[in-house]
């Protein structure tokens, strides 16, 4: 049996993460990644199992430096690393869906004992009902005082070894961070503006600029249809807006940006943008986004906060990965 | 994006609206099909919007210029141009950001002859649009219409009743007679298909559902059925809701006007002392009009 202990600060942000990771296990695009200090989940942008290295990756870590109650045989066989698909095809195995899970993290939260283990995420290979082969389940256990809740999801073997680097290093990989990050606005309603654009057309163009703007647009021969945001909050490289670019059209602000070398600008599929919004269900408290150096692909980050602080809750992370449409044009 | 403070005086429209939640319902209530071309004509009255089933079925929504906050009209004459229907709506629909007021701002034209939209609610934040445009072919029908005789023959029903009668009459398969007499007083739909549907209204009885009633003889014609369907089938909830009434008249020739009210107020609490339920002011109300030609028996009418 292999599995995760896990003491989050704070359960209420789990609740939310988990409605994240309930969305990914319906639209069968979820896999895990189980290792000893941390349990990543990662939500793919296609279903195409090749182009997976570009996806939203969630990754709890465990509160402790070492993980309590670690099975030695994860580390034995391999290599501290164990993966595999949130697999919906077995409907038979697992009848409940994600829905009453949530609600029930909540009544379990409101009579917590502090002192007993919060969270478990359990890889088990159980008997389902009608089945008399035992086949591998993630399981969430959550205790409190007086009752606790079970939810075995089913998922497929784990995968092999040549599987599991490969899934490793597309999601751990070094690529740059992008230099410059600009804090998003409010995500609501930056998903339903998506919402909408995804009726006009498929592809947008971003960009970011170190003076704090956020610039989409979608252009089509019959319309050309685009949100622009100003004096952001940015992290990294930052520079002064110019002020001759105050009285110009958003377009032209961009392109001078641009040429200055004060602003990035990519393309990217509207789909996979608005699925990357989704990440918003898990309710994080803020957003960035940014260009990787060289215009490689386009990251937005989730922060989480303990509640009640603007201190970042370092057991979880969540960030984006989109994939940047190579056009050739400008 | 230039100082708002001046009118620009190269544009031949520059109006702001608050309520584009509104101007989107008015809109889709006259969208049939999934493909439409609209003819917006801009006036000092304010502004046209006429979508046309060539030959058969012409629709109009009445956009005044006291719907908007603000109207500047500087052309001479009257500028006509065409754009997507389904993509206009579509563009507005991104406009309107819910539990936020926004205030939108139409230009046209722009550099390219363009349709220009423009939030302008916020300094730091802008969504803006630009719909390309297409010179209108010439209304091919003009539906001039004319009244009957001297006296009109009309009648004024729930707007929810007469989607509903409609919505029924799917069920003959067949074009659907209209009927007025004035003895009794009544409206008759009537279908004759694989089955037979016969909906009648009268004016005494129920006096909730027809509403008005003007008639001094009999008169009868046919429509087809998805024609008439169309002029009720998207009527926004909205009318539905607050319990609205329809116009419909018989024109020369048998000529059928239908018209709609469509509420275009801005999204707001209601006033804890105005028992506010269907009332509203004049000016915040979209006229929707419908114009179906009958089936003509002898020759090809629409096929």
């Amino acid at each position: 049996m292999n599995f995760f202990r896990f003491n989050p600060n704070d359960f209420t942000i789990f609740i939310d993460v988990y409605e994240l990771i309930a969305w990914g296990e319906r639209h069968r695009i979820l896999n895990f990644f189980l290792s000893k200090y941390s349990i990543m989940f990662v939500i793919n942008l296609e279903q195409d199992w090749e182009r997976r290295n570009m996806s939203s990756i969630l990754q709890i870590k465990n509160g402790y430096k070492e993980s309590r109650g670690a099975d030695d045989s994860i580390g034995r066989r391999r290599d501290h690393r164990i993966a595999a698909a949130l697999d919906r095809s077995g409907h038979g195995r697992c009848p409940r869906s994600s829905s009453p899970m949530h609600s029930s993290l909540r009544s379990v939260l409101a009579v917590r004992d502090s002192n007993s283990n919060a969270l478990l995420i359990k890889l088990v290979k159980k008997l389902p009902p009608n089945s008399t082969q035992a086949t591998p389940f993630l399981t969430f256990e959550a205790r409190g005082h007086r009752s606790a809740v079970v939810q075995d999801v089913p998922v497929s073997k784990p995968l092999s070894r040549a599987d599991v680097q490969e899934l490793h290093l597309a999601v751990e990989s070094c690529e740059q961070l992008p230099a410059t990050l600009v804090m998003a606005p409010e995500l609501s309603s930056l998903h339903s503006f998506v919402d909408g654009m995804k009726h006009v057309g498929d592809v947008m163009a971003i960009s970011v600029s170190k003076y704090g703007d956020l610039h989409l647009q979608i252009s089509t021969s019959l319309i050309a249809l685009g949100a622009e945001f100003r004096k952001l909050k940015v992290l990294g490289e930052r520079a002064d807006p110019v002020a001759e670019d105050n009285g110009l059209s958003s377009k032209t602000r961009v392109e001078r940006g641009v040429q200055r070398g004060d602003a990035m600008s990519v393309q990217v599929s509207v789909k996979h943008f608005f699925k990357s919004l989704q990440c918003s269900l898990a309710k994080p408290d803020c957003a960035f986004f940014g260009i990787a150096p060289h215009g490689a692909c386009l990251m937005v980050f989730f922060q989480f906060f303990v509640p009640g602080t603007r201190v970042t809750d370092k057991s979880f992370s969540l960030h984006c990965k989109l994939p940047v449409l190579d056009t050739g044009s400008s | 994006m230039s100082s708002a403070a001046a009118v620009d005086t190269e544009a031949d429209l520059v109006c702001e609206l608050d309520s584009v939640r509104g101007i989107v319902d008015a809109l889709c209530s006259v969208r049939w099909k999934r493909f439409q071309d609209a003819l917006l004509e801009l006036s000092q009255h304010g502004i046209v919007i006429i979508v046309e089933e060539t030959g058969c079925l012409q629709a109009k929504v009445y956009l005044q210029r006291e719907l908007f906050i603000k109207y500047d009209y500087a052309a001479t004459g009257r500028p006509r141009f065409g754009v997507s229907l389904g993509l206009f709506i579509d563009c507005l629909n991104t406009f309107s950001v819910l539990g936020r007021s926004n205030v939108l701002e139409l230009r046209y034209p722009g550099p390219d002859m363009q349709l220009m939209l423009r939030s302008v609610d916020s300094p730091d934040a802008c969504i803006y649009a630009e719909i390309r445009t297409i010179i209108p072919e010439t209304i091919s029908w003009d539906y001039n219409f004319e009244p009957a005789g001297s006296t009109p023959l009309s009648f004024t029903v729930k707007s929810a009743a007469l989607k509903e009668a409609i919505d029924d009459l799917e069920w003959p398969g067949s074009s659907i007679q209209i009927s007025l007499q004035p003895s009794p007083p009544s409206v008759i739909f009537r279908g004759e298909g694989h089955g037979d549907l016969q909906i009648d209204f009268n004016y005494y009885v129920n006096t909730d559902l027809l509403i008005a009633f003007s008639c001094d003889r009999q008169v009868s014609h046919r429509y087809k059925y998805k024609f008439l369907r169309a002029t009720t089938s998207n009527i926004p909830a909205s009318v539905l809701k607050d319990n609205r009434g329809s116009k419909a008249t018989i024109g020369r020739g048998g000529m059928l006007k239908i018209q709609h009210l469509v509420s275009v107020a801005k999204p707001s609490v209601p006033h804890p002392h105005i028992d506010s339920a269907g009332y509203q002011q004049p000016s915040r109300i979209a006229y929707i009009e419908f114009f179906v030609k009958p089936e003509v028996e002898e020759k090809n009418g629409c096929v």
